[in-house]
């Protein structure tokens, strides 16, 4: 037993609001404890579309979400510019006539107007204004839409990686001062007299247990919120959604392209770092947030969906499938899309339990801003005073310059593929990465081709950044995600973190093992086509001959 | 493997043969060594020793899994073995004379793998036959292979028979761009006039004590006539052996090289191109813009890497067009359904577990004629052999390239009795 530790504010979950107010409450100068049960990132943050866009969705319900969501992407390409990347949208204008009736022409003018409302919000993000294509001119950019489309719109959205954005949000936090405990999880609160004053911890892999004293308890367990509240005799009351995106092996069109379901939902296929992502469902989801699998019925939902614009998708490779569950303010009635993207703050203290508070809703493209509200909250009830946040200036960890690809990739004789993918995760820690093969050449060895994955990286991320599972760094470098499935690189990172890490063989065997398990939980679902022929290979090395 | 060993055993009969393949299929993925059969019945600590031999091994699977090509075939099994010697006697260069137990090697991935024969710079790797001190060579120069892992598989199988190990540090791979090098670059520059004697002699300096092998990656040469493995033996004075390897692979190519080596010196004539137009022995089909009109059909087209199985929505035989019938667990007898089912009903969570979906193929009966939906015989002339016969997962069950030799020996034997005279 570690014994029992004094902080500030207790922030449980480290997803991308749990991590982001362990950043801003650190660098406001609290004491901060972050526990989180399983990897940083490894719920919805981790599994959402990859995008801070800025939520044209809700603009005609909730101009508040968009105007908060297009002013903090602002301020994520500020903090963080080496994660954010630009992706151009496509709205194909579709009829199912040759000849648009009327009531299509009107629509389509709504849809223009529409788009040109959200203009307006655009230079709070740095998007450009949209434009209006004639069907020529939509085909010439984007070839593989399907004939008899009548023109397009197009729409500027920001791509980001959420993975690496609640790793960056939590290394800041630490070097703030913050104490980051991952495959930690929060046993118990602890009562007294009417007020939650603290947690009990376990850290499931190691066993080590303690308890931890807080004035602030935040609860930002996403999904796993009514269930951890109902064990600790709080209620935390929600609409979770499921939501299943689908991966493909490379980047499948040139823009993103807004389809449309059966259901006349609004879905898409964007490319995104080094994929094609399909997205997304939203249905009601009343399981084990910890047993989330894609159904056949959803990857057939999402495929049918862009197939209605894009048909040639039926011959795309579909590598896996994924999912998470959003968490959105309980109403009863209306359906899954038309629910409010708007967050609160929930105080216990009517439960007996003063000082816990628990966030429900929000989204990942406002996060800061979210952040910013808790914090300033947090601050006031530990009577605090008044420390300004300063989260959106001081950038993120590798975040205060690009450094220039070309430039880094000739002085130390690293492909400039590989070097464009470092940068785009690391930032400006690019050059202390590539320092290790000064000293070790045979760190440029590439173990990922399809993300231009070096040595060299796999090892500075076990050295800096909280690996403590292989499989942690699916969401660090996503090994083992791309086409390969892991065949070319699994083995190799494997190694290499041992080596760091000071694990046995048979702890390497084990974190392989699991690793190649989490990922064929992913692909199971869309096995077809190629794919099949990379699983027959997967499980030809791993299984056949690693006996794993 | 099944198509060549199927061709030169239809060639042996006298008949004209044409091999038409698309490409080289997964012989050339593969690690590089043989596994037919391991025993079903024992458990992990059974002494290696104790185990059934690869004949008998095959019996077992025979009678434990309902569905496998051993069970099917369960009446024929006395020939398994000659269809071994044969195919490893038609690649005799390459491969080692089987003993008829099965040989221990080592993997990249720290576990020993069951073989009933491997490639001779694969034999004095053999676990249950090191008497002394086996030495794992960690070359200094490459991260691909950690010989710590490698070396940790027989210090598990310690109780079972396997030999003290030491992993051996060598400044090997040093030079300039080595450690950047791929397997195969790396298998090439050891061939080099010189290369191998140096290593050799390096290793001398460094043997540990009762040394009686010493263990390097799979990258001994990429032709056996460079004769790698001995030349580091002579000058190291000690007997050398490469473990197998994982993908990419040095011994994989071999093999697929030798076997095509064998195919032109037999005198199999070998087309290579897409096949189309193919409705079935007798009438000719298009390979790679040339007519082909052949009395017997053996088709060897592999599961999915070798596409003579695939899944485009539902589950097809893409040459003929014949169904997908046999599977394995719960899919082990004939079904209709099965080809049409979805990824995730012929699959299960947890990844060790049989796999239907991978387990997919032809039914066959006991003369390898492929089945249709009702168990008819699809055509007296039409055989099938290999990854395309289902009820057996190939790739992770031990069994791939025994059923592949077997199927393709009893097939290739068929198909040529079935040419009328």
């Amino acid at each position: 037993m570690a014994g029992t530790k004094r902080y500030d504010v207790v922030v449980l979950g480290g997803g991308v609001n749990g991590t982001g107010v362990a950043r801003d409450c650190a660098m406001r100068g609290l004491s901060v404890l972050l526990l989180e049960k399983g990897d940083l990132a490894s719920g919805a943050s981790g599994a959402s579309s990859g995008m801070i866009h800025g939520g044209i969705r809700y603009m005609l319900s909730d101009r508040a979400v968009t105007e908060l969501a297009c002013r903090d992407a602002g301020f994520i390409r500020r903090i963080a510019p080496h994660l954010v990347f630009r992706i151009p949208f496509l709205m194909p204008f579709a009829s199912q006539r040759e000849a648009a009736t009327l009531a299509e022409r009107a629509s389509w003018y709504a849809t223009e107007v529409y788009v040109g409302t959200y203009d307006l919000y655009q230079p709070l993000k740095g998007g450009k204004p949209s434009t209006r294509l004639s069907a020529e001119e939509m085909y010439a950019l984007e070839p593989s839409l399907r004939p008899g489309l009548h023109g397009a719109v197009t729409l500027d959205e920001w791509g980001i990686d959420g993975q690496r954005l609640c790793l960056s949000n939590a290394l800041s936090a630490e070097a703030h001062g913050a104490e980051v405990r991952t495959w930690t999880e929060a046993t118990r609160i602890v009562r007294e007299g009417g007020r939650a004053v603290g947690v009990g911890w376990r850290d499931v892999l190691g066993g080590e247990h303690g308890e931890a004293r807080a004035g602030v308890i935040y609860n930002a367990t996403g999904a796993w919120s009514p269930e951890w509240g109902r064990g600790n005799g709080v209620a935390v009351t929600m609409r979770p959604g499921k939501g299943v995106h689908l991966s493909l092996d490379r980047r499948f069109s040139n823009f993103g392209i807004i389809c449309k379901a059966v259901d006349g939902r609004q879905m898409f296929l964007m490319p995104h770092e080094e994929e094609s992502i399909i997205g997304t469902t939203d249905d009601d989801y009343y399981g084990d947030p910890d047993d989330l699998e894609a159904t056949a019925d959803e990857v057939a939902y999402l495929l049918e969906g862009v197939e209605s614009v894009v048909p040639s998708i039926r011959r795309a490779r579909v590598t896996r499938a994924w999912a998470g569950v959003r968490t959105t303010l309980y109403e009863y009635g209306p359906t899954e899309d038309a629910l409010s993207r708007e967050h609160e703050l929930v105080d216990h203290a009517a439960e007996g339990a003063a000082g816990l508070y628990s966030l429900v809703g929000g989204k990942l493209a406002s996060y800061r801003a979210q952040s910013e509200e808790v914090s300033d909250r947090f601050m006031q009830v530990l009577g605090r005073g008044l420390v300004p946040c300063r989260t959106h200036e001081e950038p993120l960890p590798g975040g205060d310059e690009v450094p220039d690809v070309q430039e880094l990739a000739a002085r130390h004789g690293v492909a400039a593929g590989a070097v464009a993918r470092l940068v785009y995760r690391q930032g400006s820690l690019a050059r202390d990465v590539l320092r290790l093969t000064e000293e070790d050449p045979r760190l440029k060895l590439v173990v990922c081709r399809d993300e231009g994955l070096i040595a060299a990286e796999v090892v500075w991320i076990a050295r800096h950044e909280k690996v403590r599972r292989l499989q942690d760094l699916r969401r660090r470098c996503r090994l083992g995600l791309a086409g390969c499935g892991g065949l070319d690189c699994a083995r190799l990172a494997a190694q290499l973190t041992a080596h760091e890490l000071g694990w046995d063989a048979e702890r390497l065997r084990a974190e392989l093992h699991d690793l190649l398990e989490v990922s064929w939980r992913d692909r199971r679902p869309v096995l077809d086509g190629w794919q099949l022929a990379q699983e027959e290979l997967l499980r030809a090395v791993h299984r056949g001959l690693g006996g794993l | 493997m099944a198509g060549a060993v199927a061709a030169l055993a239809a060639r042996e009969s006298g008949e004209r043969v044409v091999l038409a393949r698309r490409a080289p299929g997964a012989t050339g993925l593969s690690g590089g060594a043989i596994s037919v059969a391991h025993d079903p019945a024992a458990i992990a600590t059974t002494p290696w020793a104790a185990r059934a031999g690869v004949v008998e091994s095959a019996r077992r699977i025979a009678a434990t899994v309902p569905g496998h090509p051993y069970d099917v075939l369960r009446d024929r099994l006395d020939r398994l073995w000659n269809a071994v010697e044969f195919a490893t006697g038609q690649l005799s260069g390459l491969l080692a004379p089987p003993t008829g137990r099965n040989r221990w090697l080592l993997t990249p991935f720290g576990r020993a793998h069951p073989v009933a024969t491997c490639q001779e710079s694969m034999v004095a790797g053999d676990l249950a036959e090191v008497r002394g001190v086996l030495a794992v060579v960690a070359p200094r120069g490459h991260l691909w292979w950690d010989a710590g892992l490698v070396a940790s598989g027989a210090v598990r199988a310690r109780p079972l028979g396997a030999p003290e190990v030491r992993v051996v540090p060598l400044d090997l791979f040093m030079w300039e761009d080595a450690a950047l090098a791929r397997p195969f670059d790396l298998a090439r520059m050891l061939e080099a006039p010189g290369a191998a004697e140096q290593v050799g002699a390096m290793l001398r300096e460094r043997l540990p004590r009762f040394a009686a092998a010493a263990l390097f990656p799979p990258v001994l040469g990429l032709d056996p006539a460079a004769r790698v493995a001995e030349r580091v033996s002579a000058a190291a004075g000690v007997p050398v052996a490469e473990f197998l390897s994982d993908l990419p692979s040095v011994p994989g190519l071999r093999l697929q090289r030798a076997l095509e080596a064998r195919l032109a010196e037999a005198g199999v004539d070998v087309l290579v191109g897409d096949v189309h137009d193919a409705t079935g022995p007798g009438a000719p089909a298009r390979v790679g813009g040339r007519e082909v009109a052949a009395a017997s059909w053996v088709l060897a087209s592999g599961r999915y890497v070798g596409g003579g199985i695939a899944r485009r929505g539902a589950l097809l035989e893409p040459v003929l067009g014949l169904p997908v019938l046999a599977s394995e667990g719960a899919f082990a007898e004939a079904d209709a359904r099965l080809a049409a089912r979805a990824p995730g009903a012929l699959t299960v969570r947890d990844s060790r577990a049989a796999q239907p979906l991978l387990a997919a193929g032809l039914k066959v009966d006991p003369e390898l004629h492929p089945l249709d939906a009702e168990g008819r015989v699809i055509h007296d002339r039409l055989f099938a052999a290999g990854a395309v016969v289902g009820g057996h997962d190939q790739a992770s069950d031990g069994t791939g390239m025994g059923v592949a030799i077997f199927t393709g020996w009893l097939a290739g034997r068929a198909a040529a009795r079935a040419v009328p005279a």
